[in-house]
């Protein structure tokens, strides 16, 4: 249906960033599908080799899956960052990551947790890692009359995972200025064995910093806690990777000074959800 | 037309499918204790439950409150037989204009069905999404209180 209408139309999930933008005529398309009804896709499951998250839940359903999985816990924490608790109730997953907005709390997050974002179209689904799934400002990878579908964060038995978000704000009512992800994942020996760190506010796109993820793989947490220079050099990785505007809300040299911190924190924050 | 089940009656409505709820509840079925004040999902003055759930009716479209029940500020308690919540707030003077007051009692009473001991933090979180002019935040905090003790005597 939506192939067939072209770009006049605009699927509709939770509507409240829809709603805002219409009214100030940011968009003025012909037809809205509604897609509210489809609740099949609105479902969190954990499962031995993921966590899928249908498009379809609310931000206010992934705060209360909260218990169901540490990465969940991070989820929902990042939720509490995002508009109020009643549009909370409104607003879905998917909808927010196909605004595509830089400065989006959940997407780097789910960047950092090496997450794919499923696609369904008339002709079947496909996979993008969810650093594809963003192209621009306020653009993504579906085409045609595609649907994000659900969102899979990866599971490896025998890791033991962790992630944190961390953002730079005036108010809590505010987006972020700079925000940073981190998710470690480590062995029994606690050496991390996966490792995700992806920048947001920086960019047209959130960024990662494969670089820092490398110099991190086969490291200890504990190593990662003690070794000051070792944290420098991530740090310095992370800001050059950085590509950020100077505008009305910062500057672009403190963007990046930010990003240093912003990495450092969330590493941190992994260490000790790992380690405790 | 669109069909809506606002404050337990049915309305079957001739209206446009891309107004707002809270446009459609406040002018075709004169329910203007929904009271709209940011338009944008900030103020939580439009609340309203939507099965339950307390949302903001300005960022959402009549049709996406089709086979829900909706819930209104007129929907609970009448003058004769205030809601525990009503009472609380008037006995703890929780509100100075009253603009904001329907949303925070609406925001209150579904918070409390599912927290019924919470602590003032708690509360205070809560109440995050909604905002008072006034700034009669300290005493809206005690009304959600007093209004858990109430439910609480009552259950």
């Amino acid at each position: 249906m939506k192939a067939d209408l072209g770009a006049t139309a605009m699927y509709w999930a939770g509507g409240t960033d829809m709603v805002l933008q219409w009214m100030r005529s940011e968009h003025s398309p012909e037809h809205c599908i509604d897609i509210t009804c489809l609740d099949g896709m609105r479902g969190i499951e954990v499962e031995a080799g993921s966590i899928r998250i249908g498009a379809m839940a609310t931000l206010d359903d992934l705060d209360r899956s909260a218990g169901r999985h540490r990465l969940l816990g991070t989820l929902s924490g990042i939720t509490r960052l995002m508009c109020t608790p009643q549009t909370r109730t409104i607003a879905t997953v998917g909808g927010n990551l196909c605004n595509a907005s830089p400065a989006a709390d959940l997407s780097p997050a789910f960047v950092a947790m090496d997450a794919e974002a499923v696609l369904a179209g008339s002709g079947g689904r496909r996979t993008l890692r969810m650093e594809e799934f963003f192209v621009g400002v306020n653009r993504t990878a579906l085409v045609g009359g595609e649907l994000l579908e659900e969102i899979r964060i990866p599971l490896e038995g025998g890791l033991n995972i962790a992630a944190s978000y961390r953002r730079i704000d005036r108010t809590v009512v505010d987006i972020a200025l700079v925000n940073a992800s981190s998710c470690l994942a480590t062995d029994s020996g606690g050496v991390i064995r996966r490792c995700g760190i992806a920048l947001g506010a920086v960019a047209p796109v959130i960024l990662r910093v494969p670089d820092a993820e490398d110099l991190l793989l086969g490291t200890a947490t504990q190593t990662l806690a003690g070794d000051r220079h070792l944290l420098q050099r991530i740090e310095e990785m992370s800001a050059a990777a950085a590509k950020p505007i100077s505008d009305v809300r910062a500057s672009a040299d403190y963007r990046r000074d930010m990003v240093r911190f912003m990495v450092r924190r969330s590493l941190q924050d992994c260490a000790r959800q790992l380690e405790g | 037309m669109v069909d809506l089940h606002v404050n337990g009656r049915n309305a079957a409505l001739d209206v446009k499918p891309h107004r707002t709820l809270a446009d459609v509840l406040r002018t075709e079925l004169g329910l203007i204790g929904v009271r709209v004040s940011c338009s944008e999902g900030e103020c939580g003055s439009c609340t309203v439950l939507v099965d339950g759930s307390p949302c903001t009716s300005c960022l959402m479209l009549v049709n996406q409150g089709e086979g829900k029940s909706i819930v209104t500020i007129e929907g609970i308690g009448t003058p004769e037989n205030l809601d525990p919540v009503q009472e609380a707030f008037i006995e703890e003077q929780g509100f100075q204009c009253a603009f904001c007051t329907p949303g925070f009692i609406l925001t209150a009473k579904a918070f409390l069905a599912e927290n019924p001991n919470p602590t003032h933090e708690e509360v205070s979180m809560a109440m995050s999404g909604n905002i008072c002019r006034c700034g009669a935040y300290p005493y809206i905090v005690r009304s959600v209180m007093r209004a858990a003790e109430k439910l609480r005597e009552s259950a």
